[in-house]
């Protein structure tokens, strides 16, 4: 029986993937060819391991094309319209904590929480002929947050594929929802958070499609056992391994 | 029941016999107007696809929005009336995508309280045509009395805005209200903006902002401009120290609770308007003129339920609004109308178009 584990391609994310599975007693023979996408465990054949963006990662866990597979809680979150029904989070792994946030300009000095922005919102057509504009490429959570949690609807997203934090300074957007490590990159470009403005507290997971949750439990196991003993790392390990791209 | 042919036909009868145009509407829509007016929530209700050079269509996902704006594009004098019936595609958790609707839009009609009746009246008899064995309950309400008493109770007018968005949904109203009877938190803010904004010193902030703006390099022109921020600051640190007092609170209580047919509405309401001593008189004389116009289209107004907390949260809907429910299956709607005076403009109507309509889900019946 074959288990097929996904595995972030590339990044940081991809070499705390590796080290916690070797910590896990995973020997991994990664392929000769450096753009294999695909790799073996050699004292454990059962495990199929297979390389993808983080987000198909996400896909194939919601479709049940994979076992098993280590992202990202806001991909998700994003890219699954009802997580629960698909997926099963069985651990946090302690690295790419980021958080999903909601960040105005800095100098928007009468707006610091989402019932700010909401007046914000309701206003805009009235001044500016057209609705609040909202740059991100999450734009499921946006909604979720601020027309289902918090009853906003007046404002408009604007989908962006890279760059966010870019767009209200290029005048494309007024706002932005984006993944934030440190918030060096919002500070850098004078966007500030909203107080009750974090939408996800993301970090790597090791997440199982509930419709391939056949003959998982020892690998999990096997991954528990290695995050027990990496606690004793030292913190700085967490901090580098950052957003995954 | 799903498109009853047999339904198609009598609602297309209907028509012809009350001499009503009827509209075709393409399947296929601008995703923009939709967005931009019902907000983006719908994103996730509605089918988009792309044309080749990367405009955003979608399926219809209603009508009244499409016939506003053939109505814009044709040109066509008011007052008008369009009549439209067909499917329309929204994305469920059922699985099922494609619905029936069909409905009557009434453009620029001058006497409002007259159309208003005209509009509830075709929606009941409509729905008797179509489905005679059907028990129906009807419910109505009105934006303009919330906003009304919003007024005559001398609330600030951010709150005002903010409280009147929330109409209509009557559990974020409820936190909202309660938000407002809390103390406001401080807001802690950089040194010269504090001062300026404490001694409402707008000219000096205005300048300040736009000085940081530029820096920040954000154009003050493109969004948000150094007056939008600053006239907003200075409302804000005026109503710090302000909190929604327990009188008030105790009658928007008991406004909203205010749920009685609609042939003894008006008293309660003028005795409400009484208790707490609130100008509401223009605002329940168009109410009374209302009653008595659907009085003489020969509904029955003890049938009729008003419910003062009844409301749409869409910013085009400003007055009358109703509901037509199936009595046997509550909460189903059958039908869901009211007046859009805002939503013509909206969509880019040179000249303010007052609007009434209503749609009714044949699926449902």
């Amino acid at each position: 029986m074959k288990i097929t584990l996904a595995l972030p391609s590339k990044g940081r994310f991809k070499e705390k993937t590796l080290s916690l599975l070797k910590n896990a007693g995973y020997e991994i023979s990664l392929s000769l060819e450096k753009r294999s996408y695909h790799a073996h465990v050699t004292n454990l054949p059962e495990i199929d391991i297979l390389f993808l963006s983080a987000s198909e990662i996400a896909h194939e866990l919601g479709n049940g094309n994979i076992n098993l597979g280590i992202t990202g809680k806001d991909l998700i979150y994003e890219n699954l319209t009802h997580p629960n029904e698909h997926i099963e989070i069985k651990y946090a792994l302690g690295f790419g904590h980021a958080n999903v946030v909601v960040a105005v300009p800095e100098i928007w000095h009468d707006v610091s929480t989402i019932a700010d922005l909401d007046d914000v919102a309701a206003d805009f057509r009235q001044h500016h002929g057209r609705r609040l504009r909202i740059a991100t490429k999450y734009w499921r959570l946006t909604q979720q947050f601020l027309s289902q949690k918090h009853g906003i609807q007046l404002y408009r997203i604007v989908e962006s594929l890279g760059a966010t934090e870019g767009a209200p300074a290029a005048g494309s957007a007024d706002v932005i929802v984006d993944i934030t490590s440190s918030g060096a990159t919002l500070a850098a470009n004078k966007l500030k958070i909203l107080n009750d403005g974090v939408i996800l507290k993301s970090q790597a997971c090791l997440i199982a499609s509930r419709h391939r949750s056949q003959n998982i439990d020892i690998i999990c196991k096997d991954i528990k056992n290695a995050l027990n003993t990496e606690k004793d790392s030292s913190p700085e390990e967490y901090l580098l391994a950052r957003s995954f791209a | 029941m799903r498109g009853d042919k047999s339904l198609v036909d009598a609602v297309s009868n209907y028509f012809t016999q009350n001499n009503l145009t009827v509209v075709d509407i393409a399947i296929l829509q601008p995703a923009d107007p939709f967005l931009d007016m019902v907000g983006e929530n719908l994103r996730r209700l509605i089918f988009m696809t792309q044309s080749e050079n990367g405009d955003k269509l979608c399926l219809r996902p209603e009508f009244t929005i499409p016939v506003c704006l053939h109505h814009i594009a044709s040109g066509n004098t008011t007052p008008k009336n369009y009549a439209y019936v067909g499917e329309i595609f929204r994305q469920t958790s059922t699985g099922v995508t494609g619905f029936y609707q069909a409905g009557i839009e009434e453009f620029g009609a001058e006497n409002q309280a007259k159309a208003d009746a005209l509009s509830l009246s075709h929606a009941i008899s409509m729905l008797r045509y179509i489905a005679p064995e059907k028990n129906i309950k009807l419910l109505i309400g009105d934006h303009a009395i919330f906003a009304d008493v919003l007024s005559a109770l001398a609330l600030p007018q951010g709150w005002q805005k903010k409280i009147l968005r929330y109409f209509g949904n009557n559990k974020q109203l409820r936190l909202l209200l309660s938000d407002l009877a809390k103390p406001a938190e401080m807001i802690l803010l950089p040194p010269p903006i504090s001062q300026l904004a404490a001694c409402g010193n707008k000219t000096a902030l205005i300048q300040f902002i736009e000085q940081d703006m530029l820096e920040a390099d954000i154009s003050p022109k493109t969004g948000r401009t150094p007056k939008d921020i600053a006239d907003r600051l200075i409302e804000k640190q005026r109503l710090a120290h302000r909190q929604l007092g327990k009188p008030v609170l105790k009658a928007l209580n008991e406004f909203l609770s205010i749920n009685i047919s609609l042939d003894k509405a008006e008293h309660t309401l003028r005795k409400f308007a009484c208790r707490y001593k609130l100008a509401l008189e223009n605002v329940l004389s168009r109410f009374t003129a209302r009653a008595e116009a659907l009085d003489q289209q020969g509904i029955n107004l003890s049938e009729l339920r008003y419910n003062a907390a009844f409301g749409r949260s869409l910013d085009y809907y400003t007055n009358f609004v109703y509901e037509i429910h199936d009595d046997k299956r509550e909460p189903t709607i059958l039908v869901g109308g009211g007046r859009y005076d805002r939503l013509l403009t909206m969509l880019g109507a040179c000249s303010p178009i007052p609007a009434v309509g209503f749609s009714i889900w044949l699926d449902r019946l």
